[in-house]
């Protein structure tokens, strides 16, 4: 195994102005850093700072490695004393105080929610099932994106879109009750944790389907371009995704009819157990697309300044009707693919998994981005110790409660199943010899 | 009201429907949406509408990009129809069986699915060979759950089926035959109108016999007709018009006064869908004779000689009748 941090000489300076700029905050910096893969990419350089020191995590990228280990994404890992200086720190640091909280807040609900559904899991008592994808480890990036967004912008998210729903807008009470399968859940139990949808918040839904969301964020794109509103749209995916065709599909077509769309790449390295390594050909996947005439940023997905300065530029660019842009988020999934297998009640993280090093999995938890938001926030005077606190306690008691609800609100009655096909009328009960009187065939017009 | 081609009358109906809609969107790959009238009047829906609303002089040939892009257009709240070309129907399916068809339910009511894909459908001509002969994707698409599918045979229904279907808030498959389109046609009203789907018409009253046919099949069921007439043979002719939902009680109707039902379809046979019209009847009708004529389960070949040997055409459809007339 290569060691985390190895010397790699000196970093061609150019080079990471290209890959800094790219999370700078200027709107020319856009155009200009269409492709900065032409050279050596630093990690340094995802952070959008503290290039000066000239250390290099890593030359290449993880794609394409084919003598990839368990372990090796530790030489990926970003520095630890971030968030950093530079233009998107500042950028952040701008924020008004309220809105710094109110993503500290959404970061925080994100991971405490997950934390404790993991713990209700795992503990076994309230007999939860079905899929469950935790987004722990990645929060910067749905809250990043989505603070530079309007309310009435879209999001369609994926299988692991916890997060974006909870940075959006979400209500945990609706989130808890569908993942107990309760009526007042978000889709009544009908969807469960890989489909939870606020079509009244501009969230298209998660969807069980991996690169599903391209065409879902340009419709809605489409859908806000033939009314003129200027909202812009943005699709959430993996690296996993990005094999799919409708990836290509998607954002080509976009660049081609100039959709108002942000493709956000949170590349957590592995898609299910298969690293990245052995699936992705290019260092990066962000270098899939070079070809086309469209923004491309890199950044450290577990900083959310220069996820939020990335994202700025992107949403600027897509609202002034330049077309869509491409962000890759480097990040770090703290428990498996689905479900909790190597997690523990009360235990951050899932070990002793089979395609991953433990001492990977813990030096990329000790890249919290919340841990890290919440330094530079006391670092540099932005917040009170007073203020996080309370968050953290309020946050709290909004998940219990919403467990709490959860558990008491009622199951569907199992005749709804036939309801909700359509808009009108039930589907036929044909299960049963005599299906009538329990539907009917659904009505027309 | 002028007499007006098939193409014109579905246009118009678009036209129709996006003048009242301003937020309704119309994708295409190649199908530039222009139609003219014999007095000369042209419908020009990418002038009319423009290129944000409709696919201008085209879209890339990516059929599965057309069809997502509408169905995600719908999902936020368009009205949106995506039109792909025969072969490509199968491309579409994958976002049809994954989302159209499932979104309203599984995101619990909430998002509604005003999409209309629209199929040119092949048809069993000769020359074309394989993957530009194919009928029969009514079966396909009436298989996942959540969606409808019609299948209209001439100008007027073309119309009010095309209407009634982008008014659908549901997803709904129009397969549009080009057999159906020459040939005579019936007026076309100018002013918009619906054709309820899950209405069969009786084209035919008879009987002896209920003869089921739907798309291109009643091509060859008008032609069947004079013929079975002279044999004496009192023919009651279905087109269901719509496949998803089905008018099974028109369909148990008839067999009950017939007690026999002849079902002719374009289709490949094995699982195509005249066997789920058979199931339809006889699980109401105990004791009906009945027979399925389709296209066998061979691609077909671009030869004539083999193509029309193939196609259950009128003599086959008269000597299926005469059997289930004494059996």
């Amino acid at each position: 195994m290569t060691p985390m941090h190895t010397r790699e000489g000196t970093i061609d300076r150019r080079t990471l102005l290209k890959v800094m700029g790219a999370v700078g905050a200027t709107a020319t910096v856009a155009s200009a850093c269409r492709s900065p893969f032409d050279e050596s990419v630093s990690a340094q350089g995802l952070t959008g700072g503290k290039f000066d020191k000239g250390i290099t995590l890593a030359t290449a990228g993880p794609g394409g490695n084919k003598q990839w280990r368990p372990g090796d994404a530790v030489k990926f890992l970003p520095p630890e004393d971030i968030p950093v200086r530079g233009k998107a720190a500042d950028l952040l640091a701008s924020l008004p105080k309220e809105k710094l909280l109110h993503l500290y807040e959404r970061m925080t609900a994100s991971r405490k929610w997950e934390t404790a559904m993991k713990d209700l899991f795992l503990a076994g008592k309230d007999g939860l099932y079905g899929a469950f994808h935790t987004y722990v480890g990645e929060e910067a990036i749905a809250v990043g994106v989505i603070s530079t967004l309007n309310q009435d912008d879209y999001i369609a998210s994926t299988h692991r879109g916890h997060g974006h729903l909870i940075a959006k807008g979400g209500d945990l009470n609706k989130m808890s009750a569908e993942i107990f399968f309760k009526e007042s859940g978000y889709n009544k139990a009908y969807g469960g944790s890989m489909h939870i949808t606020d079509m009244s918040k501009g969230i298209m839904g998660m969807n069980g389907i991996v690169g599903a969301s391209f065409y879902m964020a340009a419709g809605a794109a489409l859908h806000g371009m033939v009314r003129g509103t200027k909202q812009v749209s943005v699709a959430f995916f993996g690296d996993g995704a990005a094999a799919s065709p409708y990836y290509f599909s998607g954002i080509r077509s976009c660049a081609n009819q100039k959709i108002p769309t942000i493709f956000v790449n949170e590349n957590n390295f592995q898609y299910m157990g298969v690293p990245m390594a052995f699936t992705v050909p290019t260092k990066y996947i962000s270098e899939y697309t070079k070809g086309l005439d469209i923004p491309h940023f890199l950044v450290d997905g577990n900083d959310i300044s220069a996820v939020h300065a990335a994202a700025s530029e992107a949403v600027e660019w897509a609202r002034a009707g330049k077309g869509p842009s491409m962000i890759e988020a480097m990040t770090y999934r703290w428990y498996d693919h689905s479900g909790f297998a190597g997690g523990r009640v009360g235990q951050d993280g899932a070990m002793g998994l089979p395609y991953r090093a433990d001492e990977e999995v813990r030096q990329w938890m000790s890249r919290d981005p919340i841990v890290r938001y919440k330094r530079w926030l006391l670092g540099k005077s932005l917040v009170t110790e007073v203020d996080l606190a309370k968050i953290d306690k309020d946050t709290q008691a909004a998940v219990e409660a919403s467990i709490d609800f959860a558990r008491k609100s009622a199951d569907p009655v199992p005749e709804a199943g036939v309801l909700n096909t359509y808009a009108e009328g039930a589907a036929l009960a044909t299960q049963f010899y005599n299906r009538k009187g329990l539907g009917s065939q659904p009505k027309s017009t | 009201m002028a007499k007006k081609s098939y193409n014109y009358a579905q246009l118009e109906a678009v036209a129709q429907e996006m003048r009242a809609n301003p937020d309704m969107v119309y994708y295409y790959e190649y199908q530039t949406p222009t139609a003219t009238l014999p007095t000369g009047e042209v419908l020009d829906l990418a002038r009319e509408f423009g290129d944000v609303r409709t696919s201008g002089r085209g879209w890339p040939i990516d059929e599965q990009w057309i069809v997502g892009a509408a169905i995600g257009a719908a999902t936020a709240g368009s009205k949106a129809i995506a039109r792909i070309p025969t072969m490509a129907a199968i491309f579409a399916i994958e976002y049809v069986q994954n989302q159209a068809g499932k979104i309203r339910s599984m995101t619990g009511g909430q998002a509604s699915m005003p999409f209309v894909l629209w199929v040119d459908g092949a048809g069993r001509q000769r020359g074309s060979a394989g993957q530009h002969t194919d009928v029969g994707l009514e079966a396909l698409y009436a298989q996942p759950p959540g969606t409808k599918v019609v299948v209209p045979s001439n100008a007027y229904d073309a119309k009010g089926l095309m209407i009634t279907a982008i008014r659908d808030p549901d997803p709904v498959i129009y397969l549009d035959y080009g057999e159906v389109k020459s040939g005579d046609q019936p007026d076309v009203p100018d002013q918009a109108y619906e054709i309820p789907i899950g209405k069969a018409e009786i084209r035919q009253q008879g009987r002896d016999l209920t003869l089921v046919a739907w798309a291109p099949a009643t091509v060859d069921a008008k032609r069947a007709l004079p013929d079975l007439a002279k044999l004496g043979i009192s023919v009651e002719f279905i087109d269901p018009r719509s496949l998803k939902p089905l008018d099974v009680e028109t369909l148990v109707a008839s067999v009950k006064k017939t007690r026999r039902l002849l079902v002719v379809e374009h289709g490949h046979y094995t699982a195509g869908f005249g066997s789920h019209v058979i199931a339809e009847v006889v699980q109401e009708v105990p004791g009906v004779r009945t027979r399925k004529i389709a296209f066998p389960d061979v691609p077909g070949p671009g030869s004539a000689v083999m193509m029309s040997w193939l196609r259950p055409d009128a003599p086959k459809i008269v000597d299926a009748a005469i059997q289930l007339m004494k059996a």
